[in-house]
């Protein structure tokens, strides 16, 4: 029950930061995002068909009218159709996340995952050479452009260049080995760059802990190093660890993983969204951005009630 | 709480997957484009993305046969060419009978019904209807009696067009205000597909994603990154004639097409069309051997990949034993437009100014370098040619006066000074492009030829937009002083090129230049009523001169295409005019 009348007093402080977020974006998507009037109006457009199309796609209306509008379309969950393709908003996103979802979370996961493990042998190494070599492992998979590694994963992986083992682009995938086929380049892309910043920051976070009076106390008391390390310095590592993560799945959610999606041509989340904000369809940047929003706030929400469960001392007042 | 994760992880992988279609012994052509289509609803499919999917799942009155060059039509959905009376004004079009829309949930029981006269005038209203936010009204505004009429009226779809009729169940009449020869070109084009009503009810706005037509082909699924088409079982059966197509041995019987003589399209079962941007992952894909089977050459690789570009194009041996190739002209051209509505280069109340800004356009063109230019971006393969008449136009002229190409920064010079210009009084000019890698450098080689003929640096400026459409909405408004542009021909008639200097079509339409000189105009209304005929193609070249002596456009390089697909596969393929018009004939060992 206090979790609960939490989360919904935090939801209700969060309203401000949503319409914050989503008047900053609109106002951007109206005043400085492409005019889709052009493109829809044809070769040989005479003005009244020019004014026709602004006032179909209600670009004659003023500002806070089509804001009022959005915070409307963001209440009821119903953004309309595209500008660009007609189709409803809502079915995109309900083809397009799923997608994504399954392309990024074995990468989420298992950079996270392996980050956290390589923190903890480095942090436990601190200053030897295996700690230099996971820093400096780090250092270049956070120094190669994510670009460059899709390309060069993709030849090597995927090409007849290469060892062609795995398809270079599409996502024909009907079962769980079509998933394996199609989702392991994308994820060992995704890992070869998310682990190097994940792993640097995490072991910061578990020297800090390594140097806190518990872990020496425990240390003192003759605890076995993987005790320490496992029930000493991570349980109580897990705070930042936390925020890193959860605040990044509003982005792994909704905005998907442009450049994956586009080299290796799966329909997801992401090259929508990068195709509308080029093109200005602004319904489907709106339900993005918005959804994008809401969702931060409920992260807030969540990652204040785990907290509250990996440390009883938190309180939710 | 593991366990439960756990299943929440298998439900999301579970839905994003889908039963998978059974391809087991069926024939799978997998083609490839360097973009995507947004609608494949007709009256929206406005580039030659967009075509590849519809003129596939619809039926058009009209086609090009699929190897003849020039461009020849025929009848397609049409039983046969149209019947024309002798003022040209009222064309009179047979369609088959027994050909029937795909089944589909929008029709009564699933079951698609005949297709009828009625039903392409249906889909002509639609393109001024307001709702339908058509792209193609543009070809047939103020040429069809009582159209506009019918728009202005509130689109009412049971008031009838007088001058667009269904006579019968099986004959549809045209009438039109004025003659205009191009009409039947329009009617080959993904615009004028034939669509139920039913769908577009049934649908709403959807329709543009759940196309319902006669074509060869149905649509399975389309996305951002594919469209699959499977064979529409009820496509009517009428065998290859290749002598009526226009088969050469000379040009064709290298790619094996005699094979596919008297076989009944479509020849494959399943049509995958893929949208891939990015040049180097299409190229992995299609030098993979089992995914897209069709793919141009990328910028990067042409010399790794061509062994010659000059004066022939020639693949390396490796490529060759595993590649078909063809090598073309785009059907259209690259230019670069004065904004005429600008007082400081174009038009201007002052007859003088006016005199020496014609002198300063003329002095801009002595210095542009189609050579380098071409070498530049073209990896030397463009065809330069003087003017605004493409070379894949009948009506191109050959042996035109190449002086509009000269490159002479003296004369330039010469020209300025002679006109009173000097480094002090020469105006601003500013160069508009999105901003990418390619405009700017496009930029700077302009700025450093404008240098050679005395053009202070600081003058000559980059207009840079965001977007393409940012430019093109700059473009549309007149704001952009210099302009960089591409076109890419709806049909093979140079009126199609020739519009883009007339008056009356001055921003926001396509006359991007605001170019408006009487007497251009006046032989551009002459003309554009003319059947194709030596006195027309006599007009058409004073047209060009007129615009080329005007020096409102540096024009123009039309860019060489290379095509390239498996051995495997039996195809010839086109891709500029009403693109996608070839798949149907592409057949797979």
């Amino acid at each position: 029950m206090e979790i609960l009348q939490y989360a919904l007093r935090k939801f209700i402080t969060g309203i401000p930061l949503i319409l914050g977020v989503t008047f900053i974006s609109f106002l951007l998507m109206v005043y400085f995002g492409p005019d889709k009037t052009y493109e829809l109006a044809g070769k040989n457009a005479t003005p009244e068909q020019i004014a026709e199309i602004r006032h179909q796609l209600g670009y004659d209306r003023p500002f806070l009218v089509r804001y009022g509008e959005y915070l409307r379309e963001l209440v009821t969950l119903d953004f309309g159709y595209s500008d660009s393709t007609g189709e409803r908003v809502s079915h995109i996103l309900e083809r397009t996340i799923p997608i994504s979802l399954a392309l990024i979370l074995p990468g989420f996961v298992l950079g996270n995952l392996l980050g956290i493990a390589l923190a903890l042998v480095a942090a436990h190494h601190r200053g030897r050479w295996l700690d230099k070599l996971i820093m400096g492992g780090s250092v270049v998979g956070m120094s190669i452009s994510f670009l460059i590694v899709i390309i060069a994963f993709q030849i090597i992986f995927c090409s007849n260049y290469g060892l062609g083992w795995f398809p270079v682009r599409g996502w024909n995938v009907y079962d769980f080995w079509d998933y394996l086929r199609y989702v392991t380049v994308p994820t060992l892309a995704t890992v070869f760059v998310a682990l190097g910043y994940n792993t640097r920051f995490y072991r910061a976070v578990l020297v800090e802990e390594l140097g806190r009076d518990h872990v020496r106390t425990a240390r003192a008391f003759g605890a076995p190093p993987a005790e320490v390390l496992f029930k000493h310095v991570l349980k109580n590592a897990m705070i930042p660890i936390i925020t890193r993560i959860m605040f990044s799945i509003p982005f792994v959610v909704v905005s998907g993983a442009l450049l994956i999606e586009s080299y290796f041509g799966i329909p997801g989340v992401g090259l929508v969204t990068y195709d509308a904000i080029t093109t200005g369809d602004q319904p489907v940047l709106k339900a993005v951005v918005g959804l994008t929003a809401v969702l931060f706030v409920l992260v807030l929400i969540l990652n204040d009630i785990f907290y509250k469960l990996v440390d009883p001392r938190v309180s939710l007042q | 709480m593991p366990a439960r994760l756990l299943i929440l992880a298998l439900a999301l992988l579970l839905s994003a997957c889908a039963r998978g279609p059974d391809t087991d012994g069926l024939k799978i052509y997998r083609h490839s484009l360097g973009g995507a289509p947004s609608s494949l609803d007709p009256v929206q499919s406005a580039t030659v993305y967009a075509n590849h999917v519809v003129v596939n799942v619809y039926d058009t009155l009209y086609a090009y046969k699929y190897l003849k060059r020039p461009y020849e039509l025929k009848p397609n959905l049409a039983a046969a060419m149209p019947e024309v009376s002798d003022d040209g004004l009222t064309y009179t079009i047979p369609i088959k009978k027994g050909v029937y829309f795909i089944d589909d949930p929008a029709f009564p029981g699933g079951k698609g019904r005949e297709v009828t006269a009625a039903d392409f005038v249906y889909s002509m209203k639609r393109h001024f209807d307001p709702k339908m936010r058509s792209q193609g009204a543009w070809l047939w505004a103020g040429r069809i009696e009582g159209l506009d009429a019918w728009k202005k009226a509130g689109a009412h779809y049971d008031q009838e067009v007088p001058g667009l009729r269904a006579l019968d169940r099986y004959t549809i009449q045209i009438r039109l205000t004025r003659p205009y020869p191009q009409l039947i070109h329009t009617l080959a084009q993904g615009f004028s597909a034939i669509v139920p009503h039913e769908a577009v009810d049934y649908y709403g706005r959807e329709f543009s994603v759940h196309p319902v037509g006669s074509g060869p082909f149905k649509l399975e699924t389309f996305d951002s990154v594919r469209a699959v088409l499977v064979r529409n079982p009820k496509y009517r059966r009428e065998p290859i004639d290749l002598a009526y197509e226009g088969y050469d041995p000379a040009r064709h019987a290298r790619y094996g097409i005699a094979g596919i003589e008297g076989k009944i399209p479509p020849l494959v079962d399943r049509l995958e069309i893929h949208f891939i941007k990015e040049s180097l992952s299409r190229w992995n894909s299609f030098t993979k051997g089992d995914e897209i089977q069709y793919a141009t050459i990328p910028k990067e690789l042409l010399n790794e990949v061509l062994l010659q570009k000059q004066p022939k194009i020639v693949l390396r041996k490796r490529y060759a034993d595993k590649y078909f190739m063809l090598a073309g002209l785009e059907n259209g051209f690259v230019h670069t437009d004065f904004n005429m509505k600008d007082p400081a280069i174009g038009y201007n109340s002052d007859p003088e100014r006016q005199k020496r800004n014609h002198a300063l356009r003329c002095a801009i063109r002595y210095a542009f370098d189609w050579a380098e230019r071409n070498r530049t971006f073209y990896n030397d393969m463009g065809f330069v040619f003087p003017g605004i008449i493409p070379p894949v136009v009948p009506e191109y002229d050959p042996d035109a006066p190449r002086d509009a190409l000269e490159h002479n920064p003296d004369k330039g010079r010469r020209l300025l000074a002679e006109n009173g210009w000097t480094a002090d009084n020469l105006p601003t000019l500013t160069f508009g492009g999105v901003a990418s890698v390619d405009s700017r450098q496009m930029f700077e080689q302009f700025r450093g030829w404008l240098l050679k003929i005395g053009y202070p640096r600081e003058k000559v400026q980059f207009d840079s937009y965001a977007s393409f459409g940012d430019y093109n909405r700059a473009v549309k408004q007149a704001k952009v002083m210099i302009i960089g542009m591409g076109w890419g021909l709806d049909y093979p008639d140079a009126q199609n090129t020739l519009q883009l200097f007339y008056g009356p079509n001055a921003s926001p339409g396509s006359n991007a230049s605001n170019f408006n000189d009487p007497e251009y105009n006046r032989l551009y209304e002459i003309s554009s009523v003319m059947q194709p005929s030596p006195e027309r193609t006599r007009l058409y070249r004073k047209m060009n001169r007129i615009v080329l002596d005007a020096c409102v456009t540096i024009s123009g390089l039309s860019r060489r295409n290379i095509y390239l697909w498996h051995k495997n596969v039996i195809s010839y393929p086109d891709q500029s005019i009403v693109g996608g018009f070839h798949l149907k004939y592409v057949d797979v060992k």
